[in-house]
């Protein structure tokens, strides 16, 4: 009987699969670790790779700044060079009219926006400044030159255009102020174009920073290319003034750039953007700074640079945050998946333990239910036994001690109540037999199909004409049970019988797993609506006073198979013939559903 | 053979007067005037033993389902008191069950019969008590 109490090995291992299933475990919490820490990669790459992009922005946008204050210079370089040439192509120095035709011709204010002027200094000694003033007082009798002061030489602004907006510069003598006589003094022994120091121009009304830019050119004697031949041949410069902040406003106006510039020349204040209208875009925190020593004209300037607001504005980048967050929301994701996962797995373990108990539960009761069946059958047999031989007993008695007095029709009743008698004590003995199936299991053993078929059929009682066929064959199995089930369907199949003669095959092949045995006759068939009622307890198909049987053949048969997990079935047209087909399990499968 | 021998008893435990009354007409038939004794069960049976009710020689034939005491019970009394342990005892029941039957052997009795096997009425173990008093030698009690 198969103990439905006991889970099997395999449930339990099942059931141990479940219970691991229903909880999180190292590999659930390393998933999540992992994606947390692929996240944080993400986040921080991204970040790291936006960080780099924005600082290698700020860079090429402060080195943009100085390009073009670099490429700016080099334009009015090439304006003061032009004048240069224009002199030195006239051959001798402009006058002042010649001078204005010359700076319209230049377009100043569009082709060199920011610049303030263009004009020519000439260099001349104290002993020819009358002459000099003279000169110049033909076209412009209020030309003077101004401040004193106690150099050699001096450099008096001679000409410059507009001269409406440079009025105060007419006139003014450059050597006054160190600033910018060492920067002409230097142009003039490097016949290089040269810019001054910081400077505060006199036609500055607002005095802000500003330089002034020199070009020197020289008289037709330079033949020789010293500071002495120089200072020799010098006749003096064109040279432009600047105020810075124009010039910055122009170059850089400040919705082109996004970053703040604040230039210092040798340490001296010479533009920040906090002066300048633009200070709003200033970043009091800003997210990049940089130095830069630039090279021009004779100067180093010291640019610094820090990002500004609108740069910050426009290198603020949402993405790594967008992968932190898909990050963040993919692991709760996985976190609430496993969770429910596990928690499946929990309800399904609580579903299966509760369907399990209560399987347990039913089988135990099925069990004791079986048991008790068994109990009172075979109680009930055995008990009924005894009356029933005391009373077969009796009626013999009564037909011993009566014979003489009785009559025939007595006997006859006699007679009857002793085979229903008989007839009881054969049912009492199936169905004992029948509750002890289960009782005791046998072991296979190997034993010969031929010879114990043979063995059962000699021992039934049957007509002389009857045979059995049967081939040797070698099988394995519970003997016993099998010799119970062999006589039951033999016996059955001689009972049957509705000839004089008859003949049994029985068959053998080994199915996957089974041995399949057949017992063939050619008696009269069983009808195939009647097979289910054949293999019912107490079931005849003819009546008992005909073919003596308790009914219990077949059904006994039946159980003793499928106790030992095999089958039983009947096969038959109804009329030529019954085939009892015995499926039974291969040693193993029988020893496993024992 | 000189020796007339004693006549022996058959004290009869038996609690189904059916059983017990075919043993009786078997003994007619058999034309056999041993005296049988009879006693209903395990108890009445020791009492009538101990109290002398059954003469020496004597042999017990035993059924084991009984009510009050059962065979086995009777046995183990029996072979525990000196006085009756050389008791010469055969068991006739109705059950085949293997403990049964070595239970009883282990108690020294002398034959188990089953009374589904001894046919009608008794007749083979009539045959069998038959002979046996013919030939073997009982103690004297």
């Amino acid at each position: 009987m198969i103990d439905f109490a006991k889970p099997s090995k395999d449930i339990n291992i099942e059931r141990q699969k479940l219970i691991d299933a229903s909880q999180l475990h190292g590999i659930h919490w390393l998933v999540l670790a992992l994606s947390a820490v692929l996240t944080l990669g993400a986040w921080y790459l991204a970040n790291e790779q936006h960080n780099k992009n924005i600082a290698e922005r700020f860079q090429r946008e402060s080195l943009q700044v100085i390009e073009l204050v670099k490429e700016r210079m080099l334009v009015y370089e090439n304006a003061l060079w032009g004048a240069v040439a224009h002199i030195d192509a006239n051959g001798n120095a402009p006058n002042n009219r010649q001078w204005q035709r010359y700076s319209n011709s230049l377009q100043l204010e569009k082709k060199y926006p920011s610049i303030n002027g263009i004009g020519i200094i000439f260099n001349i000694q104290r002993e020819q400044q009358d002459s000099f003033i003279r000169a110049q007082q033909v076209d412009r009798p209020n030309f003077t030159i101004h401040p004193q002061h106690n150099e050699a030489e001096l450099w008096p602004i001679t000409y410059i255009e507009p001269v409406l907006s440079n009025q105060q510069a007419v006139g003014l003598d450059v050597a006054f102020e160190n600033n910018r006589y060492s920067a002409i003094k230097q142009a003039r022994d490097t016949g290089l174009a040269q810019l001054t120091g910081p400077i505060t121009l006199v036609q500055d009304a607002k005095k802000t920073p500003g330089f002034l830019f020199y070009a020197p050119f020289y008289n037709n004697l330079l033949i020789e290319d010293t500071v002495a031949a120089r200072r020799q041949a010098i006749t003096g410069v064109s040279y432009a003034p600047f105020i810075m902040y124009k010039l910055i406003s122009g170059t850089l106006a400040v919705d082109r750039r996004h970053v703040t510039i604040e230039i210092t020349d040798n340490g001296q204040h010479l533009y920040h953007d906090k002066d300048n209208q633009d200070a709003d875009m200033i970043d009091p925190k800003p997210l990049f700074k940089d130095k830069f020593k630039v090279n021009l004209y004779g100067r180093v300037w010291e640019f610094n640079i820090s990002s500004n607001l609108e740069f910050r504005a426009d290198s603020a980048s949402n993405k790594p945050y967008f992968i932190l967050i898909a990050g963040v929301i993919i692991n709760l994701l996985l976190f609430a998946l496993f969770s429910f996962l596990s928690k499946a797995n929990q309800q399904a373990l609580a579903y299966a333990d509760r369907v399990t108990r209560e399987l347990k539960i039913n089988s135990q009761r099925l069990k004791k239910s079986n048991q008790d069946l068994e109990q009172f059958a075979y109680v009930a047999s055995h008990d009924l036994k005894s009356p029933l031989n005391a009373i077969r007993k009796l009626v013999g008695w009564l037909n011993e001690d009566c014979e003489d007095i009785l009559p025939d029709s007595s006997k006859e009743h006699l007679a009857l109540l002793n085979n229903r008698s008989e007839r009881m004590n054969n049912l009492l003995d199936d169905l004992l037999d029948y509750s002890r199936i289960g009782r005791k299991d046998h072991q296979a053993n190997e034993f010969d199909l031929a010879e114990i078929a043979q063995a059962i059929f000699n021992l039934l009682d049957h007509p002389a004409n009857f045979t059995l066929s049967v081939e040797k064959q070698t099988i394995c199995l519970p003997q016993i049970p099998f010799e119970i089930i062999l006589r039951n369907v033999l016996s059955n199949a001689i009972k049957h019988h509705d000839k004089a003669s008859g003949h049994i095959k029985i068959r053998y092949q080994m199915d996957p797993g089974m041995h399949h045995i057949s017992i063939e006759d050619d008696g009269p068939g069983i009808p195939s609506e009647l097979f289910d009622k054949a293999l019912e307890m107490f079931q005849t198909l003819q009546p008992r006073d005909k073919v003596e049987g308790s009914g219990m053949g077949l059904a006994l048969s039946k159980k003793t198979v499928e106790h030992y997990g095999g089958s039983l079935t009947i096969n038959s047209d109804g009329i030529n013939g019954t085939t009892i087909v015995i499926l039974w399990p291969i040693a193993n499968n029988a020893k496993q559903n024992a | 053979m000189t020796v007339e021998k004693k006549e022996v008893s058959l004290f009869l435990i038996e609690d189904d007067d059916v059983d017990a009354m075919s043993i009786t007409r078997s003994f007619e038939k058999m034309k056999l005037s041993n005296p049988i004794i009879r006693a209903h069960d395990g108890v009445e049976g020791l009492q009538m033993l101990r109290s002398g009710a059954v003469p020496s020689p004597f042999i017990i034939l035993l059924d084991l389902q009984m009510p009050r005491m059962n065979g086995l019970e009777f046995l183990e009394q029996v072979r525990a008191d000196e006085n009756l342990a050389q008791s010469t005892i055969f068991i006739l029941t109705t059950s085949k069950s293997d403990e049964d039957i070595a239970a009883s052997y282990q108690k020294n009795i002398a034959g188990y019969f089953i009374k589904d096997q001894v046919g009608e009425e008794f007749l083979d173990i009539v045959k069998m008590l038959k002979g046996y008093w013919k030939i073997a030698l009982l103690p004297e009690q």
